[in-house]
C-alpha cells in the first residue's frame, strides 16, 4: 500500500526499488502493490506511468521487459479522494487477499507530503484497512514532525492505529550500504574499536554536502531549512553510528538503545553557546561545475527576504566517558562545490617526533575517512617516506574502494529498507525515542536562531564555495581546519 | 584555441556531461582494469598520492604537460587535472567548460594507472573556472598547481585555485618579466603564511651551478676568499638575434649568493649592453662588489640557461678567480680556479640538463616551502 502512489518519491525511489527487488527474486510470490492518490487513474494508466518512471530511474538499466510485465500485473491503483475511495481500497485489498491466498499481511507506506499523514492514518483506522489476520506495519517518511511537540503529536496519532513495533520511521541514509558498513567496520574488526575514543581521536568531522539547490522543493524547504532537512535526521544518524557504544546484539532493540543513549549524551546548544558553536548560511548566486546558478532568495517560491538556512555548521560534544572533550564538527549545505557525504576520524599526532621540521612538512595527522557517497569506500591517511635520498614525509591515502573491490553495485537504500520492513526488521529504522531526542537537540538551535536576539540572519556564502567564512572561524578557532572534501 | 578545434578523444578520453558522470566513468574504468588485473592474479592499485592541476592556455602546452605527467606517473601517480583555458574574452563565444577523462596505464606490467582529466574552457570563464576544478580534486591529497606561462596576478581563477593549493609550481623561464612577477608571487606565498609553497623550475635548473659554486669554498685553502669577493659575472644564453632576453635564472643565482653571504644592495639594477645588467652590491664589510649579468649566444642551450659564472676575490694578498663554464657540447661543465693568474685546479664534470619531467618530479616530492629560494627571491626584490 503506497499512499502518494503516483508521487515523486514513489516514481523515483519506491517503485524502482520494488522492481529491482523483483529482478533479484527477493519479493514473495504473492506480492502486490496498491498505489493510491487523490487523482483518479486506471490500473493501466498507473502501470504505464510507473513503467516510464522505472525506465528512467531504475539503477539497473535497460529495463527487463519480461520481469516488468509480470511485476506490473501486481500493480493496482485506487483513488482515495473521499470515504468511498477508502472503502474501495478496503475491497481491493480483500479481493487481493482472497485471490492470492495471502493472510492480509499489509505494509502501509506514507509517501505523501507530511500534512496528509494525519488524515491517512485516521482513515486506515476508520476504514479498517488493517487486515483481520496478518501483520500490519506502517512506513513513515521523514520529516517526522517539524519539532519535538509535533513529532510527539504525530506519534500519538500513529499509535492510535499501530503499535510502536509496527511503526517504521524511515531515514533512507540508514539503508545505504556504507552507512551500515560503519557498524560492520567498527564492530566486526578488532583493530578499530580500541582506538575509537578520546585517547586516540583528536576530533571527528562529518560532512553532508550537496551541489543541488532548493529546486522544486522551495515550499517545503522554506519551512524546514537545512537544520530540519538534513541535520535532525541524516546528520545525527551518522553521528550516532560513529559515536555509539557497541550494542550487545545486532537487533532492533540493542542497536537503537545505544543510538538513543548517544543522542541523550549530545550536549544541547543553547543561549550563549549558540553563536560560538553553530553557524548558519544561505547561498548567494555563484557557479556550480562552471555553470551559473541563482542565489537562494532568487529561487522560485522563496521569499526575497528569506532567512531560511541552506547551510549549517555545528561543533558538538558527546558528553560521555568515550568522547569527553572530543569535538565533533559537522556541516551540511546546498550548493556546495561537490556532492559528498563522509565521516572523518582524525587521530592525534604522534607523541614524539623523531624527524626534522623540513622532513615533516608534508605530514598530516592520521585520518580514517568513511565515504558514504559518491564513490563509497574507506581510506586511511598516514605518513610515508617519499622515495628520495634522506627523509621526507608525505601524507598518502590507503584506499578501499567499495565498487572496485566487490565488483557489484550496492543495492539502493530503499531496496534494503523496504525488504527489511517486509521482513519486520526495524534495526535500520528510527524509533520514537530517537526522533524525540533528535528534536530535543535541534529545537533549541532553531528557536535560538528565530529569536529576536539573533537578528542578523544566516551568513551569506557564494554558491560553489564551502560555506560562509564564519564556518571556517568555527573550526579554526580551535586550531583545526575543515578537511578538503 | 580556435573555435571548432576538436579535442582528440584517444588522447584526452571521452567527453563527460559533468562531475558525477566523470567520476562514474573513472570508477567504471578502474573496475575494468581491476578485473583485468585479477585475471592475471595481481591486484591493481588505485594509485594516487597527489592532485596535480596543470594550467595551460594552449592545447599543445597541455599535451606536453600531459606527457610529462605520464612519465611521472610511476614516481608520482596522481589525479591530473589539465586545464586548458582560452583567457581571451572574445565577443560571441559561448562561455563553456567541458570535461574529458581517461585512465592511462603507467607501467608495462599494467599494475599502476593514474587518472587524467581534461577541463577545457572557452570564452572568459575567469569567474567560474575554479568551480569546475574544485569538485574534481581527490579529498585529502596535497594539491600541486603547475601554472605554465606567467600567472595572471589579480585574476579570480588564479586566486581561487591558489587557495586550494599546497604548492605552486611555475617556471620563471617562461615569464615575460620575472623580476616583476616572481617577487609578487613570493609575497602572496608569504602572506598566505606558508599555506602554500612556491617552486620555480628555473631554480631547480640552477642546482648544479649552486652545487659547484659551494664546492669551491668547501676547500679549506680557498674558504677565506668567500669574504673577499670583489666581482661576480654570470652569463646566460640568448638566441642568435638576441631578441628573447630571459635573465631570471642568472639573477636567481646572484640573489642566492647575495642572500647567503649577507650582501646588501647599493644601487638599483641598471640595464647594460645588449640586455645585460651591471650593478654594485655591498659586502657585509662595506666593500663594493661589481655584478655583471650578460647575455651570450650559445648553441644548444635554451634561452635563459646559465652558460657560465665567474667569481673574483682577494684574500691574503692573493687574487683568485673561480670560474665555471659550460662546454660547447653542452653536457659538461668545467670548473677552474686561478690564483694570481695561475691555474691551480681544473675539473670537467657532467652537467645534468634535466628534462622538465625530472624537474617536476623532483619538485613534487617536496611539500614544504624552499626557504633558500625564498630568501634569494627576497634579496632580488631588494635589488630591483
Amino acid at each position: 500500500m503506497i499512499f502518494g502512489g503516483s508521487g515523486d518519491l514513489a516514481q523515483r525511489k519506491l517503485i524502482p526499488a520494488l522492481y529491482n527487488l523483483a529482478l533479484q527474486r527477493l519479493l514473495p510470490a504473492t506480492f502486490s502493490v496498491v498505489g493510491t492518490a487523490r487523482k483518479p487513474l486506471s490500473h493501466e494508466e498507473y502501470r504505464e506511468e510507473l513503467h516510464k518512471a522505472v525506465a528512467q530511474y531504475s539503477r539497473t538499466r535497460p529495463l527487463n521487459e519480461e520481469v516488468w510485465r509480470s511485476f506490473a500485473e501486481h500493480l493496482h491503483f485506487v483513488a482515495t479522494s473521499d470515504d468511498a475511495g477508502y472503502d474501495e481500497l478496503r475491497r481491493t485489498l480483500e479481493q487481493l487477499d482472497f485471490a492470492l491466498g495471502t493472510h492480509a499481511n499489509r505494509l502501509f507506506y506514507l509517501a505523501t507530503p507530511p500534512p496528509a499523514y494525519k488524515a491517512i492514518v485516521e482513515a486506515i483506522g476508520e476504514h479498517r484497512l488493517r487486515g483481520e489476520t496478518g501483520w500490519a506495519r506502517i512506513v513513515v517518511e521523514k520529516p517526522f514532525g517539524h519539532d519535538r511537540a509535533s513529532a510527539l503529536e504525530l506519534n500519538e496519532i500513529v499509535h492510535t492505529v499501530f503499535r510502536e513495533d509496527e511503526v517504521f520511521r524511515i531515514d533512507h541514509y540508514l539503508g545505504k550500504e556504507t552507512v551500515q558498513n560503519i557498524l560492520v567496520m567498527r564492530f566486526s574488526n578488532g583493530i578499530f574499536e580500541p582506538i575509537w575514543n578520546r585517547q586516540y581521536v583528536d576530533h571527528v568531522q562529518i560532512t553532508v554536502a550537496e551541489t543541488i539547490g532548493v529546486g522544486e522543493r522551495a515550499g517545503y524547504y522554506e519551512q524546514a531549512g537545512a537544520m530540519r532537512d538534513i541535520v535532525q535526521n541524516h546528520l545525527l544518524q551518522l553521528l550516532a553510528l560513529v559515536s555509539m557504544e557497541p550494542p550487545a546484539a545486532f537487533d532492533d532493540k540493542a542497536v537503537r538503545d545505544e543510538k538513543v543513549k548517544v543522542m541523550r549524551a549530545l550536549r544541547r546548544i543553547e543561549g550563549e553557546d549558540l553563536s560560538l558553536n553553530a553557524v548558519r548560511g544561505q547561498y548567494a548566486r555563484g557557479f556550480i561545475e562552471g555553470m551559473p546558478v541563482p542565489g537562494y532568495r532568487e529561487e522560485p517560491g522563496v521569499a526575497t527576504d528569506s532567512r531560511t538556512e541552506t547551510y549549517v555548521a555545528l561543533k558538538l560534544w558527546v558528553d560521555n566517558w568515550r568522547w569527553e572533550g572530543i569535538p565533533f564538527y559537522v556541516r551540511t549545505g546546498k550548493r556546495l562545490p561537490k556532492q559528498s557525504t563522509e565521516i572523518a576520524i582524525q587521530f592525534r599526532v604522534a607523541p614524539h617526533q623523531l624527524f626534522s621540521r623540513d622532513a615533516l612538512a608534508g605530514l598530516e595527522p592520521n585520518a580514517l575517512v568513511l565515504r558514504i557517497q559518491p564513490d563509497e569506500g574507506i581510506s586511511l591517511r598516514f605518513g610515508a617516506k617519499v622515495p628520495v635520498q634522506g627523509i621526507r614525509i608525505r601524507a598518502v591515502n590507503m584506499d578501499f574502494d567499495y565498487g572496485a573491490s566487490f565488483m557489484v553495485d550496492a543495492p539502493d537504500a530503499y531496496e534494503t529498507l523496504i525488504l527489511d520492513a517486509l521482513r519486520g526488521d526495524a534495526t535500520l529504522f528510527t524509533r520514537h525515542d530517537e526522533v524525540d531526542q533528535q528534536w530535543a537537540f535541534v529545537d533549541p538551535i532553531i528557536k535560538g536562531w528565530a529569536s529576536s536576539d539573533s537578528a542578523e540572519g544566516p551568513a551569506v556564502y557564494e554558491a560553489g564555495t564551502w560555506g560562509p567564512a564564519e564556518a571556517d572561524t568555527l573550526i579554526e578557532r580551535d586550531g583545526r581546519k575543515w578537511r578538503k572534501a | 584555441m580556435a573555435e571548432g578545434v576538436v579535442i582528440d578523444p584517444t588522447f584526452w578520453g571521452t567527453r563527460q556531461s559533468g562531475v558525477a558522470a566523470l567520476e562514474r566513468e573513472l570508477t567504471r574504468l578502474r573496475r575494468a582494469q581491476s578485473a583485468h588485473a585479477r585475471e592475471l592474479g595481481r591486484p591493481i592499485a588505485r594509485a594516487s598520492v597527489l592532485n596535480l592541476i596543470v594550467y595551460a592556455e594552449r592545447e599543445e602546452h597541455a599535451r606536453r604537460a600531459a606527457r610529462s605527467i605520464a612519465d611521472l606517473a610511476l614516481r608520482h601517480p596522481s589525479r591530473a587535472i589539465v586545464v586548458v583555458a582560452d583567457r581571451g574574452a572574445r565577443e560571441g563565444i559561448e562561455k563553456r567548460i567541458e570535461m574529458h577523462c581517461r585512465l592511462p596505464i603507467a607501467d608495462g606490467a599494467r599494475l599502476v594507472c593514474y587518472e587524467q582529466i581534461l577541463v577545457r574552457a572557452r570564452g572568459d570563464v575567469d569567474d567560474r573556472l575554479a568551480s569546475a576544478v574544485i569538485p574534481l580534486l581527490v579529498p585529502d591529497l596535497p594539491v600541486f598547481l603547475w601554472w605554465t606561462g606567467t600567472p595572471p596576478l589579480g585574476s579570480r581563477s588564479f586566486g581561487d585555485l591558489l587557495r586550494l593549493t599546497d604548492r605552486l609550481v611555475v617556471d620563471s623561464a617562461d615569464f615575460a618579466r620575472p623580476e616583476v612577477t616572481l617577487p609578487v608571487i613570493a609575497r602572496i606565498s608569504d602572506e598566505a603564511r606558508g599555506r602554500f609553497g612556491l617552486t620555480d623550475l628555473n631554480w631547480t635548473r640552477l642546482t648544479p651551478w649552486r652545487e659547484i659554486a659551494t664546492a669551491f669554498f668547501d676547500v679549506p685553502a680557498w674558504r677565506l676568499f668567500l669574504d673577499g669577493i670583489t666581482g661576480v659575472s654570470v652569463g646566460f644564453a640568448v638566441d642568435m638575434d638576441g631578441r628573447d632576453i630571459h635573465p631570471s635564472q642568472a639573477l636567481l643565482f646572484v640573489g642566492w649568493l647575495a642572500s647567503r653571504l649577507g650582501w646588501r644592495p647599493l644601487e638599483a639594477l641598471a640595464p647594460s649592453e645588449a640586455g645585460g645588467l651591471l650593478f654594485a652590491i655591498a659586502r657585509p664589510d662595506g666593500a663594493r662588489i661589481m655584478v655583471r649579468v650578460r647575455p651570450r649566444f650559445e648553441r644548444g642551450l635554451d634561452e635563459g640557461d646559465v652558460s657560465g659564472i665567474r667569481i673574483k676575490a682577494t684574500a691574503a694578498r692573493q687574487l683568485a678567480e673561480f670560474a665555471v663554464k659550460r662546454q660547447p657540447d653542452p653536457r659538461h661543465q668545467t670548473a677552474t680556479v686561478l690564483l694570481d693568474g695561475e691555474r691551480r685546479w681544473e675539473r670537467t664534470m657532467p652537467l645534468p640538463s634535466p628534462a622538465i619531467v625530472e624537474l617536476i618530479g623532483e619538485e613534487l616530492s617536496i611539500l614544504g616551502s624552499d626557504r633558500t629560494y625564498e630568501k634569494a627571491l627576497d634579496t632580488l626584490v631588494e635589488l630591483a
